[in-house]
């Protein structure tokens, strides 16, 4: 008796412990995580998370003077002309954190697999759309670099210059778009074309036009030999071409899933915006906006108040805050503030509305101008009103109520043909309404051809400088932190981190 | 710091002695009965009474006085003495059948007489009160006097003839007159809570006998790691314990919170989160980088899990914005059940418990069995109130509003912001759907809000013991309700702890504990969202009644009122609910075997499982909330289940011998700790059915489970040698093997030596006499810990979203991407902490002084950090592995007794321990020299940087220019910030400490406590809100004229001239995250406890004789604060439970004060 209790008790101490380690690699290997997945999902992720989000309308439409809130908070941005860092951070956060990191593992994963050579450059093609919109947020990036920590240890990557970036851009669009081909295996599970190569080629082109005509103001003669290069590799033919994030319900329109919540009374439709499409009798309008008239609160903001026509919308004015507003409200004879017009939150904002990213719309403006610039074949005022006949009947995918019917758009194309002399302004002002709702490229294109023309911000106390528009938005504090002599060199390179620093290609 | 002067003159207070006791009889003979074993062994079965009552007066440590005639050839059974009773229970039952009865003469002193009844027909004489002169003469006659150290007559001492049941007692002076029967005769003088002394008569017939204070510092055991019991003398190393009536009778619903400033080196702070909420322990500040530094909870020598389930704890939440505190482990334990806690504090203490013990070992033993022979039950009862404390200071001249301007159209927003206009009288302002009220301030609306909470625990205790062993059960309900309405915390816990002797040689022992804890709706805090920080910026004329009259509309969605709409109204955030039900079962089997005297193998096996189960909502119709699709209303709700297992074995083989002079004590043992954790987590987005919580009601569903185990394997072994039982040398080693390292880091070795000498017993000739106890101390160790890596963190993980996206073509098409934002590192190798201490320990004074000095030195290398990446790489963090800290610290523990009588005692306490921690290394892949490790709500951040204290503070600074003027926007006025972030000091505390006064006063107890934490700012979140919402005093400069003009330059250097808005002004604070203007010394003076308790037993024995004791005592908690620095709150009003939060402020529930009631009845 008493030796078993012993020798049970020593069998108890040592059980396990005969072996040290013994089954330590086999417990530490995680049973029900994956180590791998299908490079293709990943693409899918980085395509649903380049929708303009949220913050694209505390900057980048407010800016353009496409929306406007006039309350301050912790979106008070260009609505005062304030540098406000953490909604700043938006696209850098986002397109790094998500579109970058994946698409670099996605691209390594898939560069040496001659089956996977479409989705490789898939890959290639979205990454190089991504860095597109950091780059012309911020200016320069970390490029060559980026998206490494992982893969080679890269914690802290050097700044690129924005002409570098863009050199690199070109490229890899070009040659990306052209390595793609219709004979070797499609991607399947691919969300945006489902797999369609020659889409996936058009929409690669269209991007590289996109990136051509980025520099006509700084390099000229790149940004004509870009676009030969484009237009050769084929371009988006119809709407059917365009790239569309088509939102659903488990995945709502970033922007319209706050327009129907709590923060649907803080946005209006930008009073440039609104007045613009009024002069010119543009149906659009009616798809877009709604006016709850009379309204003296967000509360009030219902149905049997809405008017949709175009003629009662009236646009809210930027230079405001939610107090001094009173008195434009007074000079408007509206009831309150809340009495503005705003973008329909039942159909352009709606929670499923989709976003379109690239369009033909805005290819054939783009080529429009570039034909105008003489840097390609065609006819600059045909191109012009492709470009906004594709946009308004891009309408139709917003609902019914926002499609606007074919004799309506054939009477205000007769009636806006392209002006001569004023091409550029014109090409310009409809690519801007073209890309309504999409702030980066709208924004981007409004600092490349300084059209449409529009009233600063006149709002007192700027944190505006030098420039009457802002021109590039700040670093991100926490680069300043932790990787703060690469981006020191860049300010050093490109000049002080404010928001009136102009970017390499927004040569003045 | 300053040394006070002991008040050393009263030990006069003899006064008190003499107006309570009154000796009677001229014979009152005290017996001492040095050889108590023998005695038994010669009367077999029964056993005189004297010499019973002398064993009494051992066991409880009192005087009694009785006549040789009363007691003479009186004989009764031993065991009718049972230590379970009190002294009085057993008095009771020893006399009562005797016809005897004593009488209380004060707290330890009892005077046997004959009963009333029987006194009649008693022949025994009673003498005179103060004779000096005996009745009988029986051989030569010797008077004398006893003293104390200070030379005062120790009055009722007892006297007793060697080898006999003779002798006698002191008078109120100390005299003493005695007739011996022959020269040789020995007299032992014994007198409570001092030496005993034999002195032989001789030719002498006036004695002079001065005693020693009793050295209770040699004979003290302490309980060390593994559970092995050791002389406190031997310990090479600082400890502290705690008695339990520190946790019992001031409660608090986690027990350790009531300890807050009664350790030397331990800082133990509540969060602001609640009275369930977690209890953050310190111990010797922080030694890692990462974010707990906790200390291992050991319970009955096996470690139990203490998972931090606290806002931004250890455990990740889904769904929107909850950072409510679902507690920590510690809270699952009833402190009733606790019979001792002892904490250790550095490596060389923990060295045992290896990895899991670098932040050092809580260890608590609980009861097992009576004390003495036989059955007890007692019943406690404990209440505590619970008043939430405003300590805002705001405005009330200017109201809700902005730009000046008060609301008078329906449905204004502005409901956080007091930006309005000046109250005048007669103002109204129209609120909500367009209700007409007063405009005028509203000032207490923290305590309207807030209700008055209690906690209410009835414990019952059984409990048994016997020769062979015995057992204890409880059985305890905690009740309470919390501040917030419709919030509480409700916690059973049944507890059972047995030991058994089997054999001669073989004991088995062990205990269970069961809790199950339910948290009901723990407040959500410190951050925007349904928390505090709503409260703390309501505008300052918003009515509550009305705030919770229009909360919601017709629909039943909430009322906008303001314009951040993920400030919630209070009220309608009462809809959100938050469950969390824990069944914990933890105990441990534990059987020891004794081969011989000296050598004895014990096996142990130790589980602590639970099952913890949570679910919480984000309501239906928020205002912050995103629309759900048409066809279904908006909210979330998640649904958490998981399951903890945590399995120790451990085996010990021991042995203890003394050759001479020499002592050795070896032990050698193993442990294997298995850890498993499960988790089924479900997320449901927006509801088919509204108000309707369930999975099956969710439109989109999102689920997962988590799964991990590690092991650690351990062996261990350690020696102890002593010489002559003053000197002694002992050392450790450990070896740990971790699950979670790769193969080539996995191992490690960890030594550790200590040294103890106590001096006083080595010189003691030498010694002056008022050096009672001395003893120096020092110690090395090294421990290794993996805690900051957890399984699988060498490797990268995929997840694929739950949803798929529709293609053009309508195929259902899957999203994937890489899990998490941190780089893995597959070559992480075990921190190490190596630390030296020295230690002083003295008694002065026959124990009026005690002195316990501590210097360490502890070195956290190999550190794993989680340290900051550009995102630019696409990553947030990475683990790397090279942190370096030094942790360099003081702990002093100065006690004094300035008046120590029978009837007034006055015991002071003081403890204060300093340290400072520098970061020494980041190693070469960081810039800067710094990371980043956490970001505050609103503003700041917390950093580590290579040559500062750990714990840095950084924030942007309000411009200045060389000569130190503000730089203001010559455009705009508003003040302009640093370039960069600077540093502000460090959030850790540099002191922390406690002094307890404690008063005995005719039996009744009194007690204060001051506690103090100094040294270390804050950036205070609730004061940046104030100011950024008009709340600030601060904030009224300009509002009069409508503009402000900042005090100082512009760019150009020009003194400014330009006005800014008042409103725009002073948001700048939150737009441009400036943090400076928060910043705070956050040190705290607080009169922490009083408490006040009395032992009524005395007027209960006749009466009820069923009820054998009652105690009753009161407390007050958080009392008063004596000297705080932040405005507007309580330092403590924080939130999170993480080391890299810590000093980032952001509004936790306010601190409430604690009145309570606690009520002992033994049966």
């Amino acid at each position: 008796m008493k030796n078993i209790l012993i020798s049970s008790l020593i069998l108890l101490g040592t059980m396990g412990l005969a072996s040290c380690d013994e089954g330590f690699d086999k417990m530490n290997v995680n049973p029900i995580a994956l180590t791998a997945v299908e490079p293709s999902y990943q693409l899918n992720t980085t395509i649903v998370n380049t929708a303009p989000s949220y913050g694209n309308l505390s900057y980048e439409t407010t800016i353009v003077k496409q929306m406007i809130t006039p309350f301050s908070g912790q979106g008070s941005a260009a609505n005062f002309n304030q540098d406000n860092r953490s909604v700043a951070s938006g696209n850098w956060n986002s397109l790094y954190q998500n579109n970058i990191k994946e698409l670099t593992d996605v691209i390594v994963k898939t560069k040496d697999l001659p089956a996977k050579s479409n989705l490789y450059n898939m890959a290639r093609i979205w990454k190089a759309y991504s860095f597109m919109i950091l780059t012309d947020t911020y200016g320069d990036i970390p490029y060559s670099q980026a998206g490494k920590n992982y893969l080679e240890g890269i914690s802290t990557p050097i700044y690129d210059t924005q002409e570098s970036v863009y050199s690199a851009i070109l490229t890899e669009l070009e040659s990306a778009s052209a390595a793609l081909d219709a004979s070797k295996a499609k991607v399947s599970t691919d969300l945006l074309y489902d797999g369609d190569v020659t889409k996936w080629k058009r929409f690669g082109f269209s991007l590289l036009l996109r990136a051509s005509m980025r520099l006509s103001k700084v390099n000229p003669a790149k940004s004509a030999e870009y676009v030969a290069k484009a237009v050769a590799g084929g371009l988006m033919q119809s709407n059917a071409d365009n790239a569309i994030i088509r939102h659903n319900s488990n995945f709502a329109n970033p922007i319209g899933s706050q327009l129907n919540g709590g923060q649907s009374a803080f946005f209006y439709l930008a009073e440039d915006f609104v007045e613009f499409l009024k002069k010119a009798n543009d149906p659009r309008l009616e798809s877009i906006a709604v006016r709850y008239v009379g309204a003296t609160s967000g509360a009030q903001q219902i149905e049997s108040r809405a008017n949709r026509t175009k003629d009662v919308q009236i646009g809210a004015p930027l230079g405001y805050d939610n107090t001094t507003i009173t008195v434009a409200v007074k000079e408007k004879k509206l009831a309150s503030l809340w009495d503005y017009s705003q973008l329909d939150r039942t159909r352009v904002g709606g929670l499923n509305a989709p976003s379109f990213l690239v369009t033909y719309s805005q290819t054939q403006l783009l080529l429009a101008e570039a034909v105008h610039r003489k840097w390609t074949t065609g006819t600059a005022s045909t191109l012009f009103s492709n470009g906004i006949k594709a946009h308004m009947q891009q309408f139709a995918s917003y609902g019914t109520s926002s499609s606007i019917s074919e004799a309506t758009i054939n009477a205000y194309l007769l009636a806006n043909t392209l002006t001569p002399g004023k091409e550029l302004e014109e090409i310009n002002t409809q690519y801007w309404v073209s890309s309504f709702l999409v702030g980066p490229e709208s924004w981007a294109n409004f600092r490349r051809s300084g059209f449409p023309v529009l009233k600063p911000n006149s709002f007192p106390g700027s944190d505006l400088k030098t420039e009457p528009f802002i021109r590039r938005l700040t670093y991100v504090d926490a680069e300043l932190n932790v990787n703060k002599d690469n981006v020191q060199k860049a300010i050093e390179r490109q000049g002080a981190n404010t928001m009136d620093t102009r970017i390499w290609w927004d040569k003045k | 710091m300053k040394k006070k002067q002991p008040i050393n003159a009263t030990y006069g207070i003899l006064l008190f002695l003499l107006l309570t006791w009154q000796p009677s009889h001229s014979q009152i003979l005290a017996m001492v009965q040095q050889t108590k074993q023998s005695e038994t062994s010669k009367n077999d079965s029964k056993k005189a009474l004297g010499s019973i009552l002398v064993d009494l007066e051992g066991i409880y440590r009192a005087n009694i006085f009785f006549e040789l005639n009363t007691v003479e050839n009186i004989f009764v059974n031993p065991k009718i003495i049972s230590s379970g009773l009190s002294l009085e229970e057993n008095l009771e039952n020893i006399l009562k059948p005797l016809g005897l009865t004593y009488k209380k003469n004060n707290k330890t002193s009892y005077t046997i007489t004959i009963d009333n009844i029987y006194k009649k027909t008693s022949t025994i004489n009673y003498a005179p009160t103060t004779s000096n002169e005996s009745e009988q003469k029986l051989g030569p006659q010797v008077k004398g006097r006893v003293l104390d150290e200070n030379g005062s007559g120790l009055p009722g001492l007892s006297i007793l003839i060697k080898g006999t049941n003779r002798g006698t007692s002191t008078d109120i002076n100390g005299s003493f007159q005695l007739e011996v029967p022959t020269s040789e005769t020995v007299l032992v003088f014994k007198y409570l809570g001092y030496e005993t002394k034999e002195v032989i008569v001789g030719n002498q017939t006036n004695l002079e006998i001065s005693l020693k204070p009793e050295n209770k510092s040699l004979t003290e055991v302490v309980v060390t790691a593994l559970g092995i019991k050791k002389q406190s003398k031997s310990v090479g190393y600082a400890t502290a314990t705690v008695g339990t009536d520190e946790m019992t009778l001031n409660r608090t619903a986690n027990f350790m919170n009531a300890l807050q400033g009664k350790m030397a080196g331990v800082n133990i702070t509540p969060l602001g989160s609640g009275p369930a909420g977690t209890s953050k322990i310190r111990i010797r500040g922080q030694s890692s980088f990462g974010g707990n530094n906790s200390p291992l909870i050991v319970v009955n020598g096996v470690p139990i899990d203490n998972t931090n389930n606290g806002a931004r704890g250890d455990v990740s939440e889904k769904g929107s914005n909850r950072t409510s505190d679902g507690g920590d482990g510690l809270s699952s334990i009833n402190p009733d059940d606790i019979e001792a806690m002892t904490v250790l504090k550095g490596a060389a203490a923990s060295a045992l418990y290896g990895s899991r013990a670098k932040d050092g070992v809580i260890m608590i033993t609980t009861k097992t069995r009576s004390k003495g022979n036989g059955i007890s039950l007692a019943y406690n009862s404990n209440f505590t109130s619970e008043t939430p404390l405003d300590y805002t200071d705001y405005q009330y001249e200017y109201g809700q509003g902005e730009n000046g301007i008060r609301p008078t159209t329906p449905f204004p927003t502005s409901g956080q912001w007091s930006f309005g206009e000046k109250f005048q009288p007669g103002m109204t302002q129209m609120l909500f759907d367009g209700v007409t009220l007063p405009y005028e301030p509203q000032r207490n609306q923290i305590s309207q809000f807030y209700r008055q909470g209690y906690t209410w625990t009835n414990t019952l205790t059984l409990t048994s013991g016997g020769e062979n062993g015995g057992f204890s059960l409880s059985v305890a309900n905690l009740d309470n309700r919390t501040i917030l309405q419709n919030s509480g915390y409700d916690r059973k816990t049944i507890n059972l702890g047995f030991t058994q002797t089997l054999s001669k040689r073989l004991t088995i022992s062990g205990n269970i504990n069961y809790s199950n804890e339910y948290r009901k709706n723990p407040p959500n805090i410190a951050e925007q969202d349904y928390s505090p920080v709503i409260i703390f910026n309501m505008a300052n004329s918003m009515p509550l009644s009305a705030l919770e009259k229009y909360a919601e509309d017709a629909n039943g969605n909430e009322t906008v009122w303001s314009r951040f709409t993920n400030r919630t109204n209070p009220y309608f955030a009462l809809k959100r609910f938050d469950n969390i039900t824990n069944d914990r079962i933890f105990g441990n089997l534990t059987a020891k075997f004794n081969f011989t005297d000296w050598l004895f193998i014990q096996g142990r096996l130790g589980q602590d499982y639970y099952s913890r189960e949570q679910d919480y909502n984000l309501p239906t119709g928020t205002q912050r909330q995103v629309a759900a699709p048409a066809g279904f209303v908006n909210g979330q709700f998640v649904q958490d289940s998981r399951n903890v297992r945590e399995l120790n074995m451990d085996f010990l083989l021991g042995a203890n011998k003394t050759f001479g002079s020499f002592g050795v004590n070896l032990n050698v043992g193993g442990n294997q700790m298995y850890r498993r954790i499960s988790r089924h987590n479900v997320f449901i987005q927006d509801f088919y059915t509204r108000d309707l919580y369930t999975i099956g009601n969710g439109r989109q569903r999102d689920a997962t489970y988590d799964f991990s185990e590690r092991q650690v394997n351990s062996i261990y072994g350690s020696a102890e040698v002593s010489y002559k039982d003053y000197l002694f040398l002992s050392g450790t080693v450990r070896n740990d093997w971790f699950s979670t390292l790769s193969p080539e880091n996995r191992s490690i070795l960890y030594p550790s030596v200590t040294t103890s000498f106590v001096f006083s017993q080595a010189f003691a000739s030498a010694l002056p006499d008022w050096i009672t106890f001395g003893k120096i101390r020092a110690a090395y160790a090294e421990v290794g810990s993996d805690t900051d890596v957890s399984p699988y963190a060498n490797n990268l993980f995929y997840g694929i979203n739950a949803q798929q996206f529709p293609s053009p073509a309508g195929a259902s098409q899957p999203l994937g991407s890489i899990s998490g934002s941190t780089v893995p590192n597959s070559n992480l190798r075990p921190m190490r902490v190596s630390e030296k201490e020295v230690g002083l320990e003295l008694k002065l004074f026959n124990n009026s002084i005690g002195l316990d000095l501590t210097y360490y030195d502890k070195l956290s290398s190999d550190q794993i950090l989680r340290a900051q990446t550009s995102n630019a790489g696409g990553y947030l963090s990475q683990l790397i592995n090279v942190g370096q800290s030094r942790n360099q610290g003081v702990e002093m523990l100065v006690s004094l007794s300035p008046i120590k009588s029978q009837n007034f005692n006055w015991n002071l306490i003081l403890n204060a321990a300093y340290n400072k921690t520098e970061v020494l290394n980041l190693g070469s892949g960081v810039s800067n020299n710094m990371i980043t490790v956490g970001t505050a709500d609103f503003s700041g951040e917390l950093r580590q940087v290579v040559g500062k204290p750990m714990g840095q503070l950084f924030g942007f600074g309000y411009m200045r220019d060389a000569q130190g003027r503000q730089i203001f926007d010559i455009g705009n006025g508003r003040p302009l910030r640093t370039t960069d972030q600077i540093a502000f000091g460090s959030a850790i505390p540099l002191w922390v400490g406690g002094i307890t006064n404690s008063f005995s006063i005719k039996g009744v107890e009194v007690s204060f406590l001051i506690d103090f934490k100094l040294g270390h700012k804050m950036i205070s979140g609730t004061n940046h809100n104030a100011w950024r919402h008009g709340l600030s005093k601060e904030t009224l400069v300009g509002r009069d004229v409508n503009y402000v003009i900042g005090d100082g330059v512009n760019l150009n250097g020009q003194v400014n001239a330009t006005k800014s808005g008042v409103q725009a002004y002073y948001e700048t604070v939150r737009s441009q995250n400036i943090a400076e203007q928060f910043v705070y010394d956050a040190g705290l003076w607080q009169l922490r406890q009083i408490m006040i308790g009395y032992d009524l037993s005395k007027f209960l024995s006749k009466k009820t004789p069923f009820i054998k004791g009652l105690r009753i005592n009161a407390v007050a908690n958080n009392v008063a604060v004596i000297k705080k620095w932040v405005p507007n709150l309580h330092p403590e009003q924080f939130g999170f439970p993480s080391d890299n939060l810590v000093g980032l402020e952001a509004t936790g529930l306010p601190i409430t004060r604690n009145i309570g009631f606690n009520l002992n009845l033994k049966f």
